[in-house]
């Protein structure tokens, strides 16, 4: 049976499909969790002292980034890294730059306890939500409780991040064969694939299935010490090693990289090329590398349409 | 009580094993569950483990590859270690050892996912570098005019490269001579030369990390470590089912025992319940049949007798059936009954509906339903007839018994039958007699009863009393004795003579106390008339009745001066036997100075044998002689013969029944000495003053 598996395995793969998959069409959260979990997000009762909501850092009406290149939190701190985006989360293989988190639950937990973002305890965010009439109201009606507890406004959240999908990028559809991309996209997508970028971009999110050195070829210097995998691992091999980012609405996300230095595409392109391909790019290699990342634009979440 | 125990202890082991069974179902099948489950998880693993080993070879062989399915399959892994863990058997001291593994088998599972996060991170470099060389070897064309050799080493270096990746081999690396050099001043060339430089260098610097990595990925031992735990885990399962095996056959055991002792307590149940309906027949049997003629019995008749609608029954009594069993015994009055059974049987199968009965002793029954008089008549005729012309043999005797058949079909049906049984036993010329109402049975029965209740009264009221009738000397004309006769004075004062109660008190216990008063009474005027002799009349059977007798003489010795005027009568009886025995009552009462009379003699059974044996002083002769001798030539002429004979004896005579004045007048010129009668006087309360008489 496993040898059949295997074999079978191997004859579909040696067709190999698109090492990229399109976001599902549907999220198949529960709606009014997620919904519950959408107010929760946008609510600042869950930092210290009301200022921060998630919603700050994860600006949904963009690409559920934070345009700024690092965050601003509790107090006006700033936080130590660019946030990444909080769409197609649910896909990343680990939360956080350096995937210390194994998934969203984790993460969720992540900022609300971090001293310079939203700086609150669970205790303290349980009795504030249980202290809202509004909140008893919906968990009561959502969950069934009458008592709030922590994880219940977790999980509310993360059905909310689950929710945020942005399928039917163009080129998801053309994945699925519905639409042909333009010579200049398609050209930009063959680079992406002789070039090795889809190497490490793959899969669902194009990229957050795996670990990657910044600056394979030439070593990569920031201003600042950022917390890389090596600060988890203490291995030397892991220094300035991070998640591979999506590159789904990457057009919509910049400033780029978890240190945010590249403003635009063709920076981080540049850096990119530079640092861990070893290679120089055409201008016109670039230009076709930038239409093919455009094509990577989903549609806003159906979530954050709906009231 | 021994039963209650074994119902007890058999209820008590059906709980037990029933407790045990259920117990053990429980067990077995949690435990084929965890095991089962346990097996099923660590295949999936096994599974999952390989197709992840598959996932990293594709993913170094292809250039690129979607990652999402390493991750995907990662995960499930970590589920399904999760599920695994989670096993209960895990909790059981047998397997603390696979628990152990499964707990090392988490380091290297995690251990292995983080080599497989390094592997990915060291192949993505590796192989972009290397499909950028391959390109890049391309774009070096220009080359092949000019400095061809730079290519050639190019297209070695890629070689090798390429070649290591595939062996794996870090000894395979030879670093000196994987750079390019020229000394060509052109800068394509030179540009050609430091871009696969940069890329050359990198391989060289990052290969052995790949190759480590990818070593440490290829090369984990976690699908040896599933293998090991699943061959462990098989063998102590194995020893789990075994014990789990003993256990059901320890069961099984029990359960057989228990059946076995289920089924003996059965067996035994049903044996005694078995004896305890043969007991019950038999006693059924020998309440309702007879034990010796094997017939229904008499209390089978009277239940009978009340579930039937006109009954109609034949009673068969044999004839002096108690002298047979005297004179041949017992054993063969036995056998004479059982043939009579069977000869009854066979007699009357001809008839349908009826049932043969033995009511005891040597009487039987037979009951008819709904049968005419006529009918039944002649078969009792026939049966009769039958019976006594059947001849019953046993061995070298053959005897002829004959029977006496009462038919009645009138309730109450037994009563009557008895009653009319006894009448017919009365009368020596019937054998058949049917029972009619008119034979007024049940009448005297009911008078009998009145009668003893009377003499009951009398007794308790001293209403019993001697009536005295004088005996007349022919010669002196003189009264010389009075016979002493019992009387009953009702409350009224009439006075009842011994027919009417003497014969039914012999059959209560009230005849001693009237013999008794009687003996007193004629002593006590005894002692009022000196002048006279007194006669009390005592049966030959009463003689034989030793607690009369006894009552007889202790009455005597109280009187003694009294006594030598007291004479005794003695009355026939068919049935004397014992002549010795009263012999020596007549000695004893002579040694007292009493006389004793014969009385009635002349009538029924005299025999002149009497008076060679026994010591006779007077000789009463008959009235149905006496009264008659005046016309009756034959009976003067025994009248004379029987005084002939007495005198001859030194006997004297007294003849009853005096009626008359001729009578009178022949008793003396014959020479009879005495004479009593209603010519004289009747018997009276009191003797008289005077003992003149004339003729």
């Amino acid at each position: 049976m496993l040898k059949f598996i295997l074999f079978t395995s191997i004859i579909i793969s040696l067709y190999a499909q698109e090492p990229i998959s399109p976001i599902p069409l549907e999220s198949g959260v529960n709606r009014d969790k997620a919904k519950l979990g959408k107010e929760l997000f946008f609510d600042t009762l869950l930092s210290k002292d009301n200022s921060v909501a998630c919603v700050n850092c994860h600006d949904v009406s963009q690409g559920g980034a934070d345009s700024n290149v690092v965050s601003i939190g509790f107090n006006g701190k700033k936080g130590n890294i660019q946030s990444p985006t909080v769409f197609n989360a649910r896909y990343n293989f680990k939360q956080f730059w350096n995937g210390r988190a194994k998934n969203l639950y984790e993460q969720v937990d992540g900022p609300i306890n971090n001293p310079v973002e939203h700086n609150l305890d669970s205790k303290i965010v349980e009795q504030r939500v249980n202290n809202s009439k509004l909140y008893k109201k919906r968990f009561s009606d959502v969950y069934g409780i009458s008592k709030i507890k922590y994880t219940h406004i977790v999980d509310a959240i993360v059905e909310f991040e689950k929710g945020l999908i942005t399928p039917n990028a163009k080129f998801d559809k053309y994945l699925r064969g519905e639409i042909d991309l333009s010579d200049n996209e398609k050209n930009g997508y063959k680079l992406f694939k002789q070039y090795g970028c889809i190497t490490c971009h793959n899969g669902i999110n194009i990229g957050s299935n795996s670990f990657q050195k910044m600056g394979t070829f030439i070593e990569y210097k920031s201003k600042n010490s950022y917390p890389d995998k090596e600060s988890i691992t203490n291995k030397q091999i892991h220094y300035n090693v991070f998640k591979v980012p999506t590159l789904r609405n990457i057009n919509l996300t910049a400033p780029y990289f978890h240190d945010g230095s590249a403003k635009t595409l063709t920076e981080a392109i540049d850096a990119m090329a530079k640092h861990n391909l070893g290679v120089e790019l055409s201008k016109k290699e670039k230009k076709n590398l930038i239409d093919f990342l455009n094509t990577l634009e989903g549609e806003k979440p159906a979530i954050l349409e709906s009231n | 009580m021994k039963s209650n125990r074994s119902i007890l202890s058999v209820l008590l082991i059906g709980i037990i094993s029933s407790i045990a069974l259920i117990y053990f179902y429980i067990i077995q099948r949690d435990f084929t569950k965890n095991h089962r489950e346990f097996l099923i998880s660590i295949n999936n693993l096994e599974q999952h483990q390989s197709k992840l080993s598959y996932l990293i070879l594709e993913n170094s062989i292809y250039i690129y590859q979607n990652q999402d399915k390493i991750e995907q399959k990662i995960q499930e892994i970590q589920a399904e270690y999760k599920i695994l863990k989670k096993s209960v058997l895990l909790k059981s001291d047998t397997y603390k050892q696979i628990n152990k593994k499964i707990i090392s088998l988490k380091k290297k599972i995690d251990s292995n996912i983080k080599n497989i996060e390094d592997y990915l991170m060291f192949n993505a470099g590796i192989k972009n570098s290397l499909l950028f060389l391959t390109r890049h070897i391309e774009s070096g064309e220009f080359l092949v005019l000019e400095d061809s050799h730079i290519l050639i080493k190019a297209n070695h270096i890629l070689k090798h490269f390429y070649d290591t990746k595939k062996i794996q081999d870090l000894d395979y690396l030879d670093y000196k001579e994987f750079l390019l050099h020229s000394d060509s001043s052109d800068k394509k060339t030179k540009d050609f030369i430091k871009k696969f430089n940069i890329h050359s260098k990198y391989l060289m610097k990052s290969y052995t990390d790949y190759i480590n990595s990818i070593n440490s990925v290829l090369h984990n031992d976690i699908y040896n470590a599933i293998i090991e735990i699943n061959t462990q885990f098989s063998k102590l399962a194995l020893k789990d089912f075994k014990a789990l095996d003993t256990f059901a056959f320890m069961l099984f055991t029990i359960f057989i025992l228990s059946l076995s002792f289920i089924i003996f307590l059965l067996y035994s149940s049903i044996k005694k319940n078995h004896t305890l309906q043969i007991t019950s027949k038999s006693l059924q049997h020998s309440l309702t049949y007879d034990q010796l003629t094997n017939l229904y019995n008499r209390k089978a008749l009277e239940s009978r007798l009340n579930s039937i609608s006109k009954p109609t029954i034949l009673l068969i009594n044999i004839d002096n059936f108690k002298d047979t069993n005297d004179i041949y015994g017992n054993q063969i009055g036995d056998s004479i009954l059982i043939n009579l059974a069977r000869l009854l049987e066979s007699e009357l199968a001809y008839l349908e509906n009826i049932n043969i009965f033995r009511l005891g002793g040597d009487e039987f029954g037979v009951l008819f339903q709904d049968i005419d008089e006529d009918e039944i008549y002649n078969i009792a005729i026939k049966l009769e007839k039958n019976i006594s012309e059947h001849k019953f043999s046993f061995d070298n005797l053959e005897l002829d018994i004959s029977v006496s058949i009462v038919c009645n079909t009138i309730f109450p049906i037994l009563e009557n039958a008895d009653l009319t049984l006894k009448l017919l036993k009365q009368n020596p010329t019937k054998r058949v007699m049917i029972y009619t109402d008119d034979m007024n049975l049940k009448k005297s029965v009911e008078e009998n009863m009145q009668t003893v209740q009377i003499i009951k009264n009398a007794i308790a009221d001293d209403r019993i009393i001697p009536y005295f009738q004088p005996i007349v000397n022919l010669q002196t004309l003189k009264i010389e004795k009075y016979e002493a006769l019992v009387r009953l004075k009702l409350e009224d004062g009439t006075i009842l003579p011994p027919f009417k109660f003497l014969e039914i008190s012999k059959k209560s216990s009230y005849y001693h106390e009237i013999t008794k008063i009687m003996i007193n009474k004629i002593l006590q005027t005894a002692k009022e008339y000196p002048q006279y002799r007194f006669s009390l009349n005592i049966s030959m059977l009463d003689i034989l009745n030793e607690k009369l007798i006894t009552i007889l003489f202790d009455c005597f010795n109280q009187n003694l001066s009294v006594v030598a005027r007291i004479d005794i009568e003695l009355l026939e009886s068919e049935f004397l036997e014992d002549t010795a025995k009263v012999q020596e009552f007549i000695k004893k009462v002579h040694s007292y100075g009493s006389n004793i009379l014969i009385d009635d003699f002349g009538s029924g059974y005299s025999n002149f044998s009497y008076f060679s044996d026994l010591d006779i002083d007077v000789v009463k002769i008959d009235g149905s002689i006496v009264s008659e001798i005046v016309d009756d030539k034959r009976k003067l002429h025994i009248l004379k013969t029987i005084h002939q004979f007495t005198k001859g004896m030194d006997m004297v005579n007294i003849a009853e029944y005096v009626e008359s004045k001729e009578i009178a007048q022949i008793l003396q010129e014959v020479g009879i000495e005495y004479a009593q009668g209603y010519y004289f006087s009747q018997p009276i309360p009191k003797p008289l003053e005077s003992d003149k008489v004339t003729l």
